[in-house]
C-alpha cells in the first residue's frame, strides 16, 4: 500500500512513564496478532538471514576474481565462467528469497489486518447509540480504514526487517574481520557517526512531518469548506478575504515544506561524506601494507563496497522506528474502541418477545444523556394495544428521546419502561426491535437498490411482501414510474428521490417489517403540501391495527390521535385527547391557537 | 487564466533558480563520476609497488575534496529545483482556489466538493512530483547514466561497455511493461480500500436505521466482503510488483557475469587496468539507480499528467461573467424591481424553469412567493443575485438592466438567507460578521437580536466568540438559520431576501422574527419564499408560483377571494383552523 492511503499520523506523543509501560503493553499486545502466523514469520525470518548472505557474497566473489587470478595474471575462461556463474547464482538467490519473504509477509500483514478490521467493525456495529453520538462519523471511520491501514506497515515488514537489517549490519562486520581485523575495526568507526546523523535527521523530520500533515489537514479542511460554501461566499463577495485566508495557510504550509527539502537536502549527502571520508581513512590506513605487499587489493575492494553498504540497514533502522511509532499510535486508537465494553449492546440475551400486543408503559422514566443533564424528567403514562397515541412539544423537549428508549437505544437511569407488562431490559434486543419499526425524522437510504432498501437484508421478506408494502403505502405509484422499477438502483443515498419520494419508502420499509409498535417522526422538512398529504395518508393507514406512536411537529397531523401527550422541558406537562386539552386551556390550546391568530386575522379581514 | 499558461509564469518568475539548478545539477553529476575513476587510480597506485605514498595520499585529499564539493552543490541544486516545486504546489493550489471563487453557481452543482478538494490537494501534490520526483530523476538519472557510460567507454573500454550493458535495455523494457500491470492492479486496491470507506460511512450515517430494525449481524457479514476484497487485491498486486525488483537486479546479475568473464580477461592481457576494472564495476552499480527507478518514473509521470489535465479542465472552465466595480463599499441601489418576460433554462437543462415572469415591485415593499418545491422560487432569486446569467432587457433594478450593475454591488445591496443554513466552523461573531470585522459589538448584537438567536448566543460560556462546527458547539436547525438571518441583515441591505428561511424555527420564534423583520422590511424592500403560508401572507403581494409561472398573484385578501390554488393550500394547511373558527 502507498502512502497515499494511509499518511495518518498523530503529534500527541506524551513522554511520561505510564504512557511509556503502555506502550509496551501495546506493542507486545500487537506482536501476539502474530501468533497464529508463527511459522510463516518463522520462515521468512530464514529466507531473510539467505538474501543477506547472498547479497554479502557478491562482493566477495570479485574479491576472489581480483585477488586469485587477475592480480597473479592467471587467466582461465572456465574458472572466470565459473565465478560470474556464482555471481549470478548469489543474485537469484537474493532475488529469489527477497521475493517470497515479501509475498509471504504480505500475506500475514493482510490477514492480521483483515481480522483486526472486522473485529473492529463487528464491535463498533454493537455499540449503544451513546458511542455514535459522542464519536463523530469521521473520526470512527479513520478508525475502521486508516488506523487499521497504519498497522499494516507494522505487520508486513518492518518486523522482520528490522531483524534483517540487524543481521546485515552484524553480518557486514563478521565479514571484514574475517578479511582484516585492523581494517575492519577502521571501517566501523563510521556506524556510529552514521548512526548519530540519521537519529537526529528523523527527529527534525519527523516534527516537521506532522506540522506538515497539520497544515495540509487545515488546508484540507479550508477547501471542503469553502467550496460547500461558495456560494455564500460570492454572494457576500468576501472572496478577497478568504483568498487571503487561503494564501496565509499555504505559505504556513511552504515554510514546513521547504524545511523538509533542506533536511533531506542535508542528511543523504551526509552521509555521503562519511561514507568516503571512511573509505579514505581505511585507504590510508592499509596504504603501507599494501604496497609492501603485506595485504590483497581485493580486500581493499571488497571493503570500499561494505562500507557503502553500511548506510541502507541503518537508515532503515531509523525510518522503521519511526513507523512503529506511529502504527503503535494507531493502534492505541484501535484497542481504546476493541476495550470500549460497557456501551456493547447484548443482542443474544434475554427473553423473547413473541409477537407483542402493544401496550407501552412508563413509570416515573428519568433519563439524562449525560450525568445530571436531566432531558425526561419524571415521566409517566401507559399506551393500550393499538392506540394511536402522539407526542406534542417544542423542539428540545424531549418527544424524540421518548421514541429512543422505547427502542431502548438508551437506557433510563431512573424509573421503568414496560411493554406488554414487562421491563424492556428482560427482552431480547435484536427481537425488541424487530417488533419496533421506527420511521426517522430524516430518512436514510443504502446504497443498493429500492428493494434492498425496504427489506434490509432480511431474508424472510420476499419480494412479494415488498410490492405489498409499497402498494399499501402507495409508494407503488412512484417506484413503478422508474426506468427499473423496482431494481432502480440507488444512488448516494437517494438523492435522486425526492424528499417525499423518500419518506414513501420508509414506511413501505417498516410496514413490510411487520412491527406490533409503529413509531413515526413527522417530518419537519420542507415538503410540499401535495406530497405532504400524501404522505399522512399513508401515516393514517400503516397506523390502523397497531400500537402508533407520532411525534407530531404540525397539530392539524394528529388531532385524531387517541392520546395526545404534550412534553415541556422534559416533563409531561397535559394528556388526553384533543377535545379534553382544548378545554382544559392550557399548553395544547395554546399552541393550537398560535396557529389559528394567522388564520384569525384572514377570518377577520 | 489557463493552466499551461500558469504553470509557464511560474518558471519564468523562476528562471534563474531553474537554470541555475539544472547547471549545478550537471556539474555535480560530473564531478560525483569522478569518484569512482579517481578510486581506480588509487587502486592502481596502491597496487603498484613503485608508487609513492604522497601521491596516494594527494589523490585521496583530491577524493575529499570533490565528495565536498559535491555535498554543497547537491544541496544547492536540491534545494533550488525541489525547492521550486514545493512551492508550484502552493502557488498552482492558490491559483486554482482564485479560480474556483470566479467559477459560476452551475459549475459548483455539476460537480462534488469532495472532488474538489481532491483536486486541490491530491491533484497539486500528483502535478508537484512529476515536476519535482518525476523530473528531477529524469535529469538526474540520465545524466548520471550518460557521465558513466562516457566514462567507461573513454576512459576504459568501449567494447567491455557495449557488453556488459546489453542485457540493460532488456531490463528497462521490463520495468516498463510490468509497470502497466501493477498500476492497474494497484487501482484496483485503492478502489476496494475506498469501497471500504464507503461502506463503514454509510453504516454509520446509517445507524439508527441498521439499529431500529436489527440489522447489526447482516451489516458484519456484508462487511467481510469488503474486507476480503481488500486482501484479495492487495496480494495479486504484491505477487506482480514485489517482481519488478528482482528483474532487474538479475539482469544486472547477467551484466556482472559478463563483466567478470571479459573484464577480467581485459585486465590479465594489460588492455586495462585493474583500477580500471573496480571503477567499471562502480559504474555499473552507479547505472543500475536509475533504472530501477524507471517504473516509478513512468508512474509519476502518469499520475502527473492524468492530475494535471483534471486541473486544466478547471481552470477552462469560464468563470461568471459580469462587471465588477472598483469600489464595492458603497451601495447605492434604492430596491425598485423590475422583472418584464422573464424566461430561464438552466445551463444544459431542456426545459424551462421560469416561465413569463413578469412583475413590478416598489422600493420599500415585501413580496411574498409560495410554491412547491421546484416551482421556480429559488431560481428567480438566485437570478436576482446573478448567480447565472440572463439576456439583457429581463430584469431591472433602479430601471438599470440587472446586466449593467456591477456584481458586487448588486450583491452587496442584497441582504440574503440561503435555504441551507450553511455556516463556517469559526467563531460566531466571524460567522456574523462574515470574515470581514467592519461592523461594532452593537451592530453585531443588535443584528442577533433581531434575528431571535441573542439569548441563544448569550447563554454560551463564550458568548459571539462561541466557536461552532464540527470542532466546537452544535448549534440546533433553529439557531442555525437565525444565525443566518443575523448575517444578511447586518449588512443593512437595501433588498433582504428570506428564501425558505424559517422552516427550522418552531411557531412562536417565526412570530417573533417575522415581527422583527417587517419593522426592519418598512423602508427596504423584501422578498420572502415559503412552503407556508403564514410566513408569507402579511406580504403586500403574493405570487403563487407553479412550474415555473406566476399562476396567482395578489394580497393574502384577494388570493383568499380568488378560490384557487393558494386558497385550497391555505386550507389544506390550516384544516383545524377554520374548523376552529366555524365552532
Amino acid at each position: 500500500m502507498s502512502d497515499g492511503v494511509n499518511g495518518k499520523m498523530s503529534s500527541s506523543v506524551t513522554r511520561d512513564e505510564f504512557t511509556i509501560e503502555k506502550k509496551k503493553f501495546q506493542f507486545f499486545r500487537l506482536l501476539s496478532y502474530f501468533k497464529p502466523y508463527m511459522l510463516i514469520v518463522l520462515l521468512s525470518l530464514f529466507l531473510a538471514v539467505l538474501v543477506n548472505g547472498a547479497v554479502l557474497a557478491k562482493p566477495y566473489i570479485i574479491k576472489q576474481v581480483i585477488d586469485g587470478y587477475i592480480v597473479k595474471d592467471d587467466y582461465n575462461f572456465k574458472v572466470m565462467f565459473l565465478m560470474g556463474v556464482l555471481y549470478l547464482l548469489a543474485v537469484l538467490l537474493s532475488v529469489g528469497c527477497g521475493y517470497l519473504q515479501t509475498y509471504l509477509l504480505t500475506y500475514v500483514g493482510q490477514k492480521i489486518m483483515y481480522n483486526i478490521r472486522n473485529s473492529l467493525f463487528e464491535h463498533i456495529q454493537n455499540m449503544s447509540m451513546t458511542f455514535f453520538d459522542k464519536n463523530s462519523s469521521g473520526r470512527i471511520l479513520t478508525r475502521v480504514t486508516n488506523d487499521v491501514e497504519a498497522l499494516n506497515d507494522l505487520f508486513s515488514g518492518v518486523m522482520v526487517d528490522i531483524f534483517k537489517n540487524i543481521i546485515m549490519i552484524i553480518g557486514i562486520i563478521v565479514v571484514m574481520f574475517a578479511l582484516d581485523t585492523e581494517m575492519a575495526l577502521a571501517s566501523i568507526s563510521c556506524i556510529p557517526v552514521i548512526a548519530g546523523i540519521m537519529i537526529i535527521y528523523r527527529m527534525a523530520a519527523r516534527k516537521n512531518f506532522i506540522r506538515m500533515k497539520g497544515m495540509l489537514a487545515k488546508i484540507n479542511g479550508f477547501l471542503a469548506e469553502n467550496i460547500s460554501g461558495m456560494k455564500l461566499v460570492q454572494v457576500f463577495h468576501r472572496e478577497k478575504e478568504k483568498y487571503k485566508e487561503l494564501t496565509d495557510l499555504d505559505g504556513e504550509f511552504f515554510k514546513c515544506s521547504l524545511r523538509e527539502v533542506i533536511l533531506n537536502s542535508f542528511s543523504r549527502p551526509l552521509v555521503d561524506i562519511i561514507n568516503n571520508a571512511t573509505i579514505a581513512a581505511v585507504i590510508l590506513f592499509c596504504m603501507g601494507r599494501l604496497l609492501h605487499g603485506n595485504l590483497e587489493i581485493g580486500v581493499l575492494f571488497a571493503f570500499i563496497t561494505y562500507i557503502k553498504q553500511f548506510f541502507d540497514p541503518i537508515s532503515d533502522l531509523s525510518e522503521k522506528y519511526t513507523t512503529i511509532q506511529s502504527a503503535i499510535i494507531s493502534s492505541e486508537r484501535v484497542f481504546e474502541i476493541l476495550d470500549t465494553v460497557n456501551v456493547q449492546e447484548d443482542m443474544d440475551n434475554g427473553i423473547q418477545t413473541g409477537k407483542l400486543k402493544g401496550e407501552i408503559e412508563f413509570i416515573h422514566v428519568w433519563f439524562a444523556y449525560n450525568d445530571e443533564d436531566w432531558v425526561l424528567k419524571d415521566v409517566s403514562f401507559k399506551i393500550m394495544p393499538g392506540e394511536v397515541a402522539a407526542f406534542v412539544g417544542a423542539t428540545g423537549s424531549g418527544k424524540s428521546t421518548i421514541i429512543s428508549l422505547m427502542a431502548r437505544f438508551y437506557d433510563i437511569q431512573k424509573g421503568q419502561i414496560l411493554i406488554d407488562g414487562t421491563d424492556i431490559r428482560e427482552y431480547n434486543l435484536k427481537e425488541l426491535r424487530r417488533q419496533i419499526s421506527v420511521v426517522l425524522q430524516e430518512v436514510f437510504l443504502f446504497a443498493g437498490d429500492i428493494r434492498s432498501n425496504i427489506r434490509l437484508n432480511n431474508k424472510e421478506i420476499s419480494d412479494q411482501d415488498i410490492e405489498y408494502a409499497a402498494q399499501y403505502v402507495k409508494a407503488d405509484g412512484f417506484i413503478q414510474s422508474l426506468p427499473k422499477s423496482y431494481s432502480e438502483e440507488v444512488k448516494e443515498r437517494g438523492c435522486t428521490f425526492s424528499a417525499g419520494q423518500k419518506q414513501l419508502l420508509s414506511f413501505a420499509r417498516a410496514v413490510a417489517f411487520q412491527p406490533s409498535i409503529l413509531v413515526l417522526d413527522e417530518a419537519t422538512a420542507s415538503i410540499d403540501t401535495e406530497t405532504e398529504m400524501a404522505i399522512q395518508e399513508a401515516m393514517t393507514k400503516i397506523s390502523s391495527g397497531r400500537t402508533s406512536i407520532i411525534i407530531a411537529h404540525r397539530l392539524s397531523t394528529i388531532r385524531n390521535a387517541d392520546k395526545i401527550m404534550v412534553i415541556h422541558k422534559g416533563r409531561l406537562r397535559e394528556s388526553g385527547d384533543h377535545n379534553q386539552l382544548m378545554q382544559l386551556g392550557g399548553l395544547y390550546s395554546r399552541l393550537y391557537r398560535i396557529q389559528l391568530e394567522k388564520s384569525a386575522v384572514v377570518s377577520a379581514g | 487564466m489557463k493552466a499551461r499558461q500558469i504553470l509557464i509564469d511560474f518558471m519564468k518568475n523562476h528562471a534563474i533558480s531553474y537554470i541555475a539548478g539544472i547547471l549545478i545539477l550537471f556539474g555535480t553529476t560530473f564531478l560525483a563520476m569522478l569518484i569512482p575513476k579517481l578510486l581506480g587510480i588509487i587502486t592502481d597506485d596502491l597496487n603498484n609497488k613503485d608508487s609513492t605514498q604522497s601521491s596516494i595520499v594527494h589523490n585521496v585529499l583530491l577524493m575529499m575534496a570533490i565528495v565536498i564539493a559535491v555535498f554543497i552543490l547537491k544541496f544547492l541544486w536540491r534545494y533550488f529545483l525541489i525547492g521550486n516545486c514545493r512551492s508550484i504546489e502552493c502557488y498552482l493550489r492558490d491559483h486554482l482556489f482564485k479560480h474556483m471563487q470566479t467559477l459560476p453557481l452551475s459549475f459548483y452543482s455539476n460537480s462534488r466538493t469532495g472532488d474538489l478538494v481532491a483536486y486541490a490537494i491530491n491533484d497539486v501534490q500528483a502535478v508537484r512530483m512529476t515536476f519535482g520526483f518525476g523530473s528531477i530523476q529524469i535529469l538526474d538519472g540520465s545524466t548520471l547514466a550518460i557521465i558513466s557510460i562516457i566514462f567507461m567507454v573513454q576512459t576504459i573500454s568501449p567494447v567491455l561497455t557495449i557488453m556488459a550493458l546489453a542485457p540493460v535495455p532488456i531490463a528497462i523494457f521490463i520495468m516498463v511493461n510490468v509497470g502497466r500491470h501493477i498500476r492497474g492492479r494497484f487501482r484496483k486496491v485503492q478502489e476496494a480500500f475506498a469501497s471500504i470507506s464507503e461502506k463503514v460511512q454509510e453504516n454509520i450515517s446509517g445507524i439508527r436505521v441498521i439499529k431500529a430494525f436489527a440489522q447489526e449481524k447482516e451489516e458484519v457479514d456484508n462487511f467481510l466482503k469488503y474486507s476480503q476484497r481488500r486482501v484479495d487485491t492487495q496480494m495479486s498486486l504484491t505477487r506482480i510488483s514485489a517482481l519488478l525488483g528482482p528483474c532487474a537486479q538479475l539482469c544486472f546479475g547477467v551484466s556482472f557475469l559478463l563483466f567478470i568473464v571479459y573484464g577480467s580477461k581485459l585486465v590479465i592481457e594489460g588492455t586495462i587496468t585493474l583500477g580500471d576494472y573496480v571503477a567499471f564495476n562502480t559504474y555499473m552499480l552507479a547505472i543500475m539507480g536509475p533504472v530501477t527507478n524507471i517504473s516509478r518514473i513512468i508512474d509519476v509521470w502518469q499520475r502527473g499528467l492524468a492530475s494535471y489535465r483534471r486541473l486544466a479542465t478547471i481552470f477552462d472552465s469560464p468563470p461568471a461573467s459580469g462587471l465588477t466595480s472598483e469600489d464595492c463599499s458603497v451601495c447605492d441601489i434604492k430596491g425598485r424591481l423590475e422583472i418584464k418576460n422573464l424566461n430561464f433554462t438552466y445551463p444544459g437543462a431542456k426545459r424551462r424553469a421560469l416561465k413569463n415572469i413578469n412583475l413590478t415591485l416598489e422600493q420599500g415593499r415585501t413580496l411574498g412567493i409560495i410554491g412547491k418545491t421546484g416551482s421556480g422560487k429559488t431560481t428567480l432569486i438566485n437570478l436576482l443575485l446573478r448567480l447565472y446569467d440572463i439576456d439583457n432587457g429581463q430584469i431591472y433594478i433602479d430601471g438599470t438592466d440587472i446586466n449593467d450593475i456591477p456584481v458586487d454591488i448588486l450583491r452587496e445591496c442584497i441582504g440574503y438567507v440561503p435555504q441551507d443554513n450553511f455556516l463556517f466552523s469559526t467563531t460566531i461573531r466571524q460567522n456574523i460578521e462574515f470574515f470581514k470585522s467592519i461592523y461594532t459589538e452593537d451592530e453585531i448584537e443588535e443584528a442577533a437580536r433581531l434575528s431571535g438567536v441573542y439569548d441563544n448566543i448569550a447563554s454560551f460560556p463564550e458568548g459571539f466568540d462561541t466557536v461552532i462546527g464540527e470542532r466546537g458547539t452544535t448549534l440546533s436547525g433553529g439557531q442555525k438559520q437565525r444565525i443566518s438571518i443575523a448575517r444578511a441583515i447586518i449588512k443593512n441591505p437595501s433588498i433582504l431576501i428570506l428564501d425558505d428561511s424559517l422552516s427550522a424555527v418552531d411557531t412562536k420564534t417565526e412570530v417573533e422574527i417575522l415581527g422583527n423583520i417587517r419593522k426592519l422590511l418598512d423602508d427596504r424592500t423584501g422578498i420572502i419564499i415559503s412552503h407556508r403560508i403564514s410566513t408569507i401572507m402579511q406580504a403586500d403581494e403574493i405570487l403563487f408560483m407553479s412550474g415555473g409561472r406566476i399562476v396567482e398573484r395578489g394580497s393574502h385578501e384577494q388570493l383568499m377571494g380568488l378560490k384557487g390554488l393558494y386558497y385550497e393550500l391555505y386550507k389544506a394547511q390550516n384544516v383545524p383552523a377554520s374548523e376552529e373558527v366555524a365552532i
